[in-house]
């Protein structure tokens, strides 16, 4: 059985995504002082190879937040900021982005975003999705991102990815975040939303 | 892209028998890169596997699980012109990235059931570097027989070192 999500199936999601990133962007903007604006998000269904190189160079420096998703859905929701982003992050927190503390602000805001993104998901859907204690690192973006992928590819021949990202206004900073639900979740999600995958 | 020659990516696998070329899959977390090389053919094979267990959809790609990926790796460098008997392992990955929110141990997991497989098919594994929570790079160096890897801010370091230097079974 092939896994293939249908256009009108992608354009929900991405509307999914679209509504539910106004929450992380008023908790990033409370955070930091500064007004937030968020792109319309990108929903894609990619053969698995394809995944990460639509997100990025693979073996490119990242920092990754990670929040998992329990509940009725499942998944990741994955925060990727590169490393001339964090620095102005941090600076906007006052905080050095090479030190621990920059590290754990980053960290607090991925968890900030990742969780409000999550609830909001929730609320919309009327699914229940808890997001799981957030993990920072700092590493190649393929191996944060394709980690990610593997949890949630097992029986499902395509990777769903909805990319959305919030940039900090006047600075010249962005970060993107990814959900990367199960696909069998999503099926039930969008059969809740009436829509045929 | 630091170019040239070919790339296994998630669930893909690449095979090879020009001395130019050279095998690369970026940025492995809890997947694992596993490298079959016969020295004395000069055919080596490069597959990016993604998880431990599972069944394959038709679809999927052929290398996304463990169980299927490695005798299908094997007969791939076979039909190339590959001794079986000759095929040495080098094995990359299987990282845990996000030790703090992750219970499923992919990336264990991974190594685990790919050293099994590989015991199983009578395969030597001449070098690993797996587990630890840092992503890796391997490349295969098709015509000097020689492996590497490298972690994110570092310099690629050899696994397998050139052909003329070490002694290969």
């Amino acid at each position: 059985m092939s896994t293939q999500f249908n256009d009108v199936a992608l354009d929900a999601l991405r509307e999914l995504a679209n509504i539910g990133s106004g929450n992380p962007s008023t908790a990033l903007s409370s955070m930091l002082g500064r007004p937030v604006d968020i792109s319309v998000p990108i929903a894609s269904a990619l053969a698995l190879g394809d995944a990460v190189d639509a997100i990025g160079d693979a073996e490119s420096d990242v920092t990754g937040i990670i929040l998992g998703i329990v509940g009725e859905l499942t998944g990741s929701v994955v925060l990727l900021v590169a490393p001339e982003d964090a620095e102005t992050l941090c600076g906007l927190l006052g905080v050095e982005a090479d030190s621990e503390w920059g590290l754990s602000a980053l960290g607090e805001i991925g968890n900030i975003v990742g969780a409000s993104y999550i609830n909001a998901l929730a609320a919309m859907t009327g699914l229940e999705m808890e997001p799981t204690p957030p993990a920072t690192v700092t590493d190649m973006l393929g191996a944060i991102v394709a980690s990610a992928l593997a949890e949630h590819c097992d029986g499902s021949d395509v990777a769903l990815v909805l990319d959305s990202e919030m940039s900090v206004e006047g600075d010249d900073c962005a970060i993107s975040f990814l959900l990367i639900p199960q696909a069998g979740g999503v099926r039930e999600l969008l059969g809740r939303l009436g829509i045929e995958s | 892209m630091s170019g040239g020659g070919q790339m296994a990516r998630m669930g893909e696998y690449a095979v090879s028998r020009d001395p130019e070329d050279r095998l690369t899959a970026l940025g492995l977390g809890s997947c694992i890169g596993l490298a079959l090389v016969d020295r004395r053919t000069g055919v080596a094979g490069l597959a990016h596997i993604v998880l431990p267990v599972g069944t394959p959809l038709e679809t999927d790609p052929p290398v996304k699980y463990a169980p299927t990926a490695v005798p299908y790796l094997i007969e791939r460098l076979v039909a190339l012109g590959a001794r079986r008997n000759h095929l040495r392992a080098v094995m990359v990955g299987g990282a845990s990235m996000f030790a703090a929110s992750s219970k499923l141990e992919v990336g264990a997991r991974n190594a685990a059931v790919v050293r099994e497989l590989l015991e199983r098919s009578r395969i030597q594994i001449a070098a690993a570097a797996t587990g630890g929570k840092r992503g890796r790079t391997i490349r295969v160096y098709v015509g000097e027989g020689r492996v590497t890897s490298r972690v994110a801010g570092s310099a690629e370091e050899d696994l397998v070192a050139a052909a003329s230097v070490m002694a290969f079974a």
